[in-house]
C-alpha cells in the first residue's frame, strides 16, 4: 500500500526550547551533572510556563553557571546565603516561584545556619541541593557529604571518623514542622532523571500551596574531582552514594503545620 | 522507515559516554577514531534503524550536544484516504 | 495638620524614621544596646503589612537585607559592634552589586565582645570597610533623637540615589536618649526608577531577564563587560561621592583658635565644653562631622587655612583622629582626647565636658 502521508520531524529531547543560547552553555567538564539539572529546570519551567515569574538564587560554585542557560531572573549572593535571600524575595513577592540551587558545601557547610533556619521558619521557598560529595569548583575538597573512606584533596587518606561523618540533609530536615517536602533523587539514569523532575515539580507545587519549605537533594557526579571517567562516576553514584543516601521522599505534606 | 533521529553537535560533544550507556537500543557508539575540534572523542549515531526516539540520550547529555527527533505522520495529502 | 511632636528614644526614632521613608522590611538580631530597634519593628511592622524577621544571626540579617534590596524595596537592619563584624562579607557583596539598604550601628565598647555600654570604636570598620576588596560605604552620624529620625530618611534616599548601602553610626548614649522629636516625612527629591531590581522578567518593561550579581565585571555582563571597566566605574563613583556628599555642622569656628572635632555623643559633650570655654573668653569652636565617609575634609581644610588648631575628642583609642591628621597634612597640630579620659575606668565611664575643657586649657 502506498504511503500517501509524509512524515514530519518533531523534537523530542535535548536542548530545551526555551533555554538561553549562551555560547558557554553546557561547556562544563565532560560528564558534569549540573547541565543535566539545567536542562531539567528549563523543561519544568517551560511546562509550568512560569519563567517570567521565577527568581533563582544560586549558590557559589559550578552550579551558578545555570544562569547562562536558564531563562529567568537571578540574584547572586555570598556563599551559603541563598536561603536568606530566597526567604525575603518570597515574602516580598509571594506570587513568584523562588528557588535556590546550591551545592552540598554551600548548603550544608557554610550555609548550614541559613538552611536550617529557613526550614525552622517554614519559609515557602524551594531549596534544591546538588550533592556531589564535596567542594567541586575549588578542586575537590572534602565536604559535608563526602563518604567515609572517600579520598579528597583535604582527606587524602580517605575520610576517617576523625573527619566526622556525612550529613544526610533530606532525612535531617524531614522531622521539622516548617518543612513540607523533603526528597532525594539523582540524575544518573533516565528513570532517575524523570523522578527528579517529578520531585522538583512537586516541591514547586508545595511552595505555591504555602505548605512550608520544600527541599530536593539530587545526587550528582563530579567526574573531574572524583578522578573518574564520566561512566565510572555514574557507577559511583549507583553503587556507593545511593547506599549511603537512599533515594525517595522523606516528608510530604500539602498543608502548613499548626 | 526510521522512527527516530539523533543529531549530534560535534562542537559540543565531549565523549562522556552517557548517551551510549543509556540508549536502550544501542543506537549510539563511541568508535574512538573521531575527535572534536577541541580533542574530545566523539559519539556517533551509527544505528539509526534501531532508534525509537525515546529521548533518554537527550535528557542526559551534559553538553547540550544531542537533539532527538521523532518522525510522526503529517496530515494526509491524498483525498479520500481514510485512517 | 501640624506635625506630631513626641518624646522618643533615638533607637525607636530609627523605626519611626524608617516608616516615614516607606521602608518595607526589617531584619535583625538581638544585641545590646540596640534591642529597642528590632523590638519596635516587631511591634509596628507586621500590623502595617510590612515585613519583620528576626534572623538566625547578623549574617542572616545582612543577607536578608541584601535580598530585599535586590527586589527593589527599602529595607533596614540594626546591630552593634560584634554583629557588625559578622556583616562584613555581604557589605562587600552589596558594594559590588550596588544595592541600596540602610544599616544602623549602635556602637558599644570593643574590640571583641568589648562592653555593652557606649563607645565610639567602630569608626574605622564603618568608614574603611571591614570586608574584602576595598569598597567604600557612606556613613552618617546622628547625635540626637531628632537627627536619628531625619538621617534615617536621608539615608534611604541617599542609598537609592547613589546605589549603595548607607550606614547610620550611632552609639549607646545617643541610642538610649529620649528627646522631643518632630515627626514628619522628609522629601529629598525625585529618584530614578530601579530598573535593575529583580522581580521576574514578566514584570520588567524590557521583558528581558536580568541577573543581579555580586561579581560585576567578572561575569562579563552589561554594563561592565570587563573587570577593568567595573574598576573604572568605582574609580568615578567614589570620588564623586567624596566631592558632593560631605556633611558637617559647625559652632563658632570663624574666629576659633582651637576647634574641637567630635561626632555622636562626644559632640554633645564638646558643644557644652566649647560653650564653657567661650564663657571664659577662650576662642574655641566645634566641627561636628555628620558624614564620616565621605569625611568632611573641606571644612577641616578651610579651618587649617584659617590658622586653627584641632582637638579631636572621641571615645576610642583614636580612629577619627587619624582622618583629621590625614586631612591636616601636618600643617598644624592635631590633639586627641580619648577613652582613657573617661571619668571612671569602668565600662560606663564618660568623657565629661569638664575634662574636655581641662584639655582645652592645657592647649591654649
Amino acid at each position: 500500500m502506498s504511503d500517501t502521508t509524509t512524515k514530519q520531524k518533531v523534537w523530542v529531547s535535548g536542548t530545551p526550547a526555551r533555554w538561553v543560547r549562551h555560547p558557554q552553555g553546557g561547556r562544563q567538564c565532560p560528564g558534569c551533572h549540573h547541565p543535566i539539572m539545567e536542562r531539567l529546570f528549563c523543561e519544568i519551567l517551560a511546562e509550568m510556563d512560569i519563567e517570567g515569574n521565577t527568581i533563582c538564587v544560586p549558590g557559589v560554585g559550578c552550579g551558578a553557571r545555570m544562569s547562562m542557560v536558564v531563562n529567568i531572573d537571578f540574584i547572586t549572593v555570598a556563599h551559603g546565603r541563598p536561603p536568606d535571600i530566597a526567604t525575603v524575595a518570597k515574602r516580598i513577592l509571594p506570587d513568584r516561584l523562588i528557588f535556590t540551587y546550591q551545592g552540598d558545601g554551600d548548603c550544608l557547610s557554610i550555609g548550614l545556619s541559613p538552611f536550617i533556619s529557613a526550614c525552622a521558619r517554614g519559609e515557602n521557598i524551594t531549596i534544591i541541593m546538588n550533592n556531589n560529595g564535596g567542594f567541586g569548583t575549588t578542586g575537590g575538597q572534602m565536604g559535608p557529604t563526602t563518604l567515609m573512606g572517600q579520598k579528597t584533596t583535604t582527606c587524602p587518606d580517605g575520610r576517617l571518623p576523625t573527619n566526622g561523618y556525612p550529613i544526610h540533609a533530606a532525612e535531617l530536615i524531614a522531622p521539622m514542622k516548617g518543612v513540607a517536602y523533603s526528597a532525594r533523587s539523582a540524575v544518573n539514569n533516565p528513570a532517575n532523571y524523570q523522578q527528579t523532575k517529578r520531585y522538583i515539580k512537586t516541591a514547586f507545587q508545595r511552595q505555591f500551596a504555602g505548605a512550608g519549605l520544600s527541599f530536593v537533594e539530587v545526587l550528582s557526579a563530579c567526574p573531574s574531582d572524583w578522578k573518574m571517567t564520566p561512566l565510572e562516576s555514574m557507577e559511583w553514584i549507583e553503587n556507593q552514594m545511593i547506599a549511603e543516601f537512599p533515594l525517595g521522599v522523606f516528608k510530604d505534606v500539602d498543608k502548613r503545620a499548626e | 522507515m526510521a522512527i527516530g533521529e539523533v543529531v549530534i553537535d560535534q562542537n559540543r560533544c565531549r565523549g562522556c559516554g552517557y548517551c551510549v550507556k543509556f540508549c536502550p537500543r544501542a543506537c549510539i557508539a563511541i568508535p574512538g577514531d573521531k575527535f572534536s575540534a577541541e580533542g574530545y572523542v566523539l559519539a556517533v549515531f551509527d544505528h539509526p534503524e534501531n532508534c525509537n526516539a525515546c529521548g533518554a540520550c537527550g535528557w542526559l547529555c551534559p553538553h547540550f550536544a544531542l537533539e532527538v527527533y521523532k518522525y510522526v505522520d503529517a496530515k494526509p495529502v491524498a483525498a479520500g484516504e481514510v485512517k | 495638620m501640624a506635625d506630631e511632636k513626641v518624646l522618643l528614644q533615638s533607637n525607636e526614632a530609627v523605626g519611626w524614621g524608617a516608616l516615614a521613608a516607606d521602608c518595607m522590611c526589617f531584619f535583625g538580631y538581638p544585641i545590646t544596646p540596640q534591642n529597642e530597634i528590632p523590638e519596635w519593628f516587631a511591634r509596628e511592622f507586621p500590623k502595617r503589612g510590612k515585613i519583620f524577621i528576626q534572623a538566625q544571626c547578623e549574617t542572616g540579617g545582612i543577607n536578608m537585607l541584601y535580598g530585599a534590596a535586590c527586589t527593589g524595596v527599602r529595607a533596614i537592619t540594626s546591630t552593634s559592634g560584634p554583629g557588625w563584624g559578622l556583616m562584613q562579607e555581604t557589605m562587600s557583596h552589596a558594594a559590588n552589586a550596588e544595592v541600596p539598604f540602610v544599616v544602623v550601628i549602635v556602637q558599644r565598647g570593643g574590640p571583641g565582645a568589648g562592653t555593652t555600654n557606649h563607645a565610639q570604636m567602630d569608626y574605622i570598620s564603618a568608614t574603611k570597610g571591614g570586608g574584602q576588596g576595598g569598597y567604600k560605604t557612606p556613613v552618617l552620624a546622628p547625635n540626637s533623637a531628632q537627627e536619628t529620625y531625619d538621617l534615617v530618611q536621608y539615608a534611604f534616599h541617599m542609598a537609592d540615589r547613589l546605589r549603595t548601602p548607607v550606614i547610620i553610626l550611632s552609639d549607646a548614649i545617643v541610642g538610649q536618649m529620649m528627646e522631643p522629636v518632630v515627626k514628619r516625612k522628609l522629601d529629598f527629591g525625585p529618584l530614578p526608577e530601579k530598573d535593575w531590581a529583580i522581580t521576574g522578567f514578566a514584570h520588567r518593561k524590557s521583558g528581558q531577564r536580568l541577573m543581579l550579581s555580586c561579581a560585576q565585571g567578572w561575569t562579563g555582563q552589561p554594563p561592565y563587560l570587563t573587570y577593568q571597566s567595573f574598576m573604572a566605574h568605582l574609580n568615578e563613583k567614589y570620588p564623586q561621592i567624596i566631592e558632593n556628599e560631605q556633611k558637617w555642622e559647625t559652632w563658632n569656628t570663624d574666629d576659633a583658635k582651637l576647634i574641637l572635632v567630635a561626632y555622636g555623643y562626644t559632640s554633645r559633650v564638646c558643644l557644652e565644653a566649647a560653650m564653657m570655654a567661650r564663657a571664659e573668653g577662650l576662642k574655641v569652636g566645634l566641627i561636628r562631622p555628620i558624614s564620616l565617609w565621605p569625611f568632611p575634609a573641606k571644612i577641616i581644610q578651610e579651618k587649617v587655612a584659617q590658622g586653627s588648631r584641632f582637638l579631636v575628642v572621641e571615645d576610642s583609642l583614636g580612629q577619627m583622629v587619624e582622618d583629621v591628621k590625614c586631612v591636616v597634612q601636618g600643617k598644624t597640630d592635631v590633639n586627641f582626647l580619648g577613652v582613657l579620659a573617661r571619668h571612671n575606668p569602668g565600662p560606663g565611664g564618660l568623657i565629661f565636658p569638664g575634662r574636655v575643657l581641662q584639655e582645652v586649657k592645657k592647649l591654649l
